[in-house]
């Protein structure tokens, strides 16, 4: 018998639970199976056939034709699978649930109400109950469009095939393209290697530009702190594109420096233009510096303020100049307390799409393929996919940088103090 | 406590799971009242919102439907917002107001309806030419995607009292009573040097001739299109054939090396937008002699020099009065050197020594979505907004050139029929309505800026790039084929 309502629970949800009289648990189980089972009847399994095929049927605007939309089908075959998934959570729930029962039962307990079984377990499993509406917010909000973006670089959507035209299954194409096709291969590596190096300068100008300025700001001997903290406030509290358009004119043919520059005789320089090369890294170096200093600086301060003094002391007895103040005491302090903090940083320069945009975007440089020598990924990725709608190969691109930042900070994450001495640092 | 607390928490659970769930049934989007308003939404350009354009023409359709039950509302859009992307979601306009390119691009993957122009009270009154923007071959068969509201084409705005005394003596050789710089770019060219050579100021900066930012195709076309060059070659049926990207072809590089020596006689700002931003105050003030624009942007020149002699004392009654007096707006120098020369003296030139100049233009239309779910109240909507009064309207506010031949012909103002003669006589280039025409702006900003920038690097002392006319050849055969790359590269 005890396998019996197993088995039956295995195979029919909840008539376990209805063998074992427990009633209400027993329907509900039921009535979850009938809802999954009218899903799957009524649009489940055309979406999941329509994940696959991504549509038959060509739309025709004109005719008046409704046709299938390959991109709503990939989104609903997506959905199909969330639900089939959750509905297995829920059938192995059911077969634990009668599996406990019949032990219950075997040593001669009575098995509780529906009532006291769903306080006990509302109790004990608060957590499941607080979590269940977050998380299935966070699948539906968050999981849902990033599968749909991995799931989108396996396809042709983009140049002509955009709706009403069907998308199709290419496989790994996009990454082959990106691998093999000489225009794409070079912008690609010759790209990824300018962000590397943009990511780690900007990561690092801005991490130590804004430790020194609270550390200057810290400084006994400086007068009115507060007033000279106020500036770089300013600057964070302006709108980083603001900033960004107005560096633009600060150096564009027309703009001031220029200006100054030929009134005094000079030549106009142009410091953004296609020939600007390393002018122009330098000055998205500078800008973005500009931009992000104040933050680090405000973050810094805020963790100087919780130094040990006394080390200070301590270290000046022992003979430690300031140089080894800064690098034995001040720096692995601040350090590991801001390891995230850097990491974030980091992932945040390697993905800076505004810097560039605003101050050099509508170039393309001879040798790149729709970006210019200035361009990060996330610039290309914008000009492959919003300006020329290259939506597949663009999500390729998308997934690449998800790959290399996330090795980039996890690897450099689990090696630091930071997550190795968690509970030993003071 | 602590149980009031859970249960508690736990209600509120299973309300926000209801709430969840009552919000995926199907809504009922049919309409239930057989009365229910009709509301369309009007994508117009940015121009006509800041001027108050569209705000006239909704009032006025409103109004004049109120008792039909169709409302017109600004659809509160970039006015480049993609109707692909909205459209099938049902985000987009239902009346979208572009360029015949954007408009045919949407049209060519069939997010904007096929029109029959005799349902259009302005039919009659628009050429054929206009028609032919908007026309579009799907299977072997011609169809009509857009209604035609205004031509445009790059024009030359100066200032009339900003024009040299002798002109009639010194500057009209042919005695034809206009002056020689308005009619080739020879001598437009050698008056600008002869402002650049006479600039009183000790920095050489406060007065030019003939100013553009040369990074702009669209602007500057003719000196691409009148030497033999063209965006995309067209198939034997007429169609276009966008494998076919001819910015090489020609004697295009020459062309090009006139736009280079023509940079020569302005500043930097040539070579990105500082020209384009700065162009309505340095007419206004006279640092520039001329410049080129479109005909939209002329009530933007006519403000500027209103405020210009506002400030030097005037009501803005007697300033807006002179502004519209002095301010001209004229075609470019029709005549180009064929061997792209532009210092020689053009009294020197025979006939045969010049090419008739080819600029980029185009169509502005009306176009309906497929995806509005009231194409009856489009047509009604489309037809108020093309009818005499408001293309009339339009054009009073924002300084067109309608299609409509009845209002430019009653307005006097002779700038459509220029324009049409031109179109008529091939010295438009009408912007290819297909949409890989996406693909050819940034490529031909990049190669246009930096032939400008060439006139510069010697200055400061950085080698030359396009020292003759196969440097030129081959930069712009790199153009062709990075927009052919971008086309095709990745459209497997």
């Amino acid at each position: 018998m005890k396998k019996i309502r197993v088995y039956a629970s295995s195979v029919v949800m909840g008539s376990g639970q209805l063998m074992q009289g427990q009633w209400i648990k027993g329907l509900l189980y039921l009535g979850c199976l009938a809802a999954f089972v009218t899903y799957l009847v009524t649009t489940g399994v055309t979406d999941i056939i329509g994940f696959f095929t991504l549509g038959t049927e060509t739309a025709d605007p004109w005719l008046g034709t409704k046709g299938d939309d390959s991109i709503l089908m990939m989104l609903r075959g997506i959905l199909a699978f969330f639900i089939i998934a959750a509905y297995g959570l829920l059938h192995a729930a059911n077969i634990r649930d009668v599996k406990e029962g019949e032990e219950a039962l075997a040593q001669g307990k009575k098995l509780p109400s529906f009532w006291k079984a769903f306080r006990t377990f509302t109790d004990r499993k608060f957590y499941v109950v607080a979590l269940f509406v977050p998380i299935v917010g966070v699948l539906i909000l968050n999981v849902l469009p990033i599968v749909f973006m991995i799931l989108i670089s396996f396809t042709n959507y983009g140049g002509d095939i955009v709706p009403p035209a069907l998308v199709d299954w290419v496989g790994l194409d996009n990454y082959g393209k990106i691998l093999t096709l000489t225009e794409i291969k070079g912008t690609f590596f010759r790209i990824l290697g300018w962000n590397l190096v943009w990511a780690v300068l900007a990561t690092f100008l801005n991490y130590f530009g804004g430790l020194g300025l609270a550390l200057l700001l810290n400084k006994k001997c400086v007068k009115g702190k507060t007033f000279w903290r106020t500036f770089p406030i300013l600057a964070y509290a302006i709108p980083g594109f603001i900033t960004l358009l107005g560096f633009k004119f600060l150096f564009s043919y027309g703009g001031p420096i220029n200006y100054y520059i030929t009134m005094n005789g000079g030549t106009a320089v142009g410091f953004l233009d296609i020939d600007a090369g390393i002018k122009a890294k330098l000055i998205g170096l500078l800008v973005n510096t500009w931009c992000s200093v104040p933050t680090s600086m405000l973050l810094a301060t805020g963790i100087l303020s919780n130094m040990n003094t006394d080390l200070y002391d301590a270290a000046s007895i022992d003979g430690a100049g300031r140089w080894k103040q800064f690098t034995k005491i001040t720096l692995p302090f601040v350090v590991f307390s801001t390891t995230p903090v850097i990491i974030t940083s980091f992932i945040g320069n390697f993905n800076n799409f505004g810097v560039f945009y605003f101050l050099r975007g509508g170039l393309y440089n001879d040798g790149y393929f729709l970006a210019s020598d200035t361009d990060l990924l996330i610039n290309w990725l914008y000009n492959l996919s919003i300006d020329n709608n290259y939506y597949g190969i663009g999500a390729a691109v998308s997934l690449v940088i998800f790959i290399i930042t996330s090795v980039i900070s996890l690897s450099v994450y689990v090696r630091s103090n930071a997550y190795r001495k968690e509970d030993s640092f003071r | 406590m602590r149980r009031i607390r859970r249960d508690f928490a736990v209600t509120a659970c299973v309300c926000m799971i209801a709430g969840m769930l009552a919000g995926c049934g199907n809504s009922d989007s049919t309409p239930k009242d057989p009365d229910e308003i009709i509301t369309l939404r009007i994508l117009e350009n940015d121009t006509a919102k800041s001027k108050g354009y569209l705000d006239e023409l909704l009032n006025a359709f409103n109004e004049a439907h109120k008792e039909e039950g169709i409302v017109a509302v600004d659809a509160n859009m970039d006015e480049y917002s993609n109707l692909a992307e909205n459209g099938p979601y049902g985000y987009g306009p239902d009346v979208i107001y572009q360029a015949n390119d954007k408009l045919m691009a949407y049209a060519s993957d069939k997010h904007i309806l096929p029109i029959s122009p005799e349902d259009y009270e302005c039919a009659e009154y628009i050429p054929e030419q206009a028609w032919d923007a908007f026309r579009l071959q799907v299977d072997g068969e011609s169809y009509t995607c857009g209604i035609p509201v205004n031509i445009q084409e790059p024009m030359l705005f100066y200032r009339a009292d900003k024009m040299p005394e002798n002109w009639e003596t010194e500057w009209d050789d042919d005695g034809n009573g206009v002056a020689d710089f308005f009619e080739n770019w020879n001598d437009l060219y050698a008056y600008s040097k002869y402002l650049r050579d006479t600039d009183p100021s000790a920095n050489k900066d406060s007065q030019y001739g003939f100013m553009a930012s040369f990074n702009n195709l669209y602007l500057n076309g003719e000196f691409i299109f009148s030497y033999g060059g063209y965006v995309f070659g067209k198939n034997a049926d007429g169609t276009l054939n966008t494998e076919d990207i001819g910015f090489g072809k020609g004697n295009a590089a020459t062309g090009l090396m006139a736009l280079r020596q023509m940079a020569g006689l302005m500043n930097e700002g040539c070579i990105d937008d500082t020209i384009t931003s700065t162009r309505y105050e340095k007419v206004a003030d006279g640092t520039y002699f001329c410049t080129v624009s479109t005909p939209d942007t002329y009530t933007l020149f006519v403000e500027k020099l209103a405020l210009q002699y506002e400030d030097s004392g005037m009501s803005k009654e007697e300033a807006q009065a002179k502004a519209e007096e002095n301010l001209k707006m004229v075609e470019l120098p029709v005549r180009l050197p064929a061997d792209g020369d532009l210092s020689r003296d053009s009294s020197e030139l025979a006939d045969g020594d010049w090419v008739e100049s080819v600029v980029m233009g185009g169509v502005n239309g009306y176009g309906i979505s497929s995806y509005t779910k009231y194409k009856d109240a489009c047509v009604e909507f489309v037809n108020f907004a093309t009818s005499y009064d408001m293309i009339k309207t339009r054009q009073e506010m924002l300084g067109i050139a309608p299609t409509r031949s009845d209002v430019s012909a009653e307005s006097g103002d002779q700038t459509s029929e220029l324009i049409f003669q031109s179109l008529s006589e091939n010295r438009i280039y009408l912007m290819p309505s297909v949409k890989e025409v996406d693909q050819i702006w940034t490529p031909s900003q990049t190669l246009l800026g930096d032939v400008a920038k060439d006139s510069f690097r010697a200055n400061s002392g950085e080698t030359e790039k396009y020292k003759t006319v196969e440097d030129m050849q081959t930069a712009l055969d790199g153009v062709s084929k990075n927009i052919y790359d971008a086309i095709y590269t990745l459209a497997d």
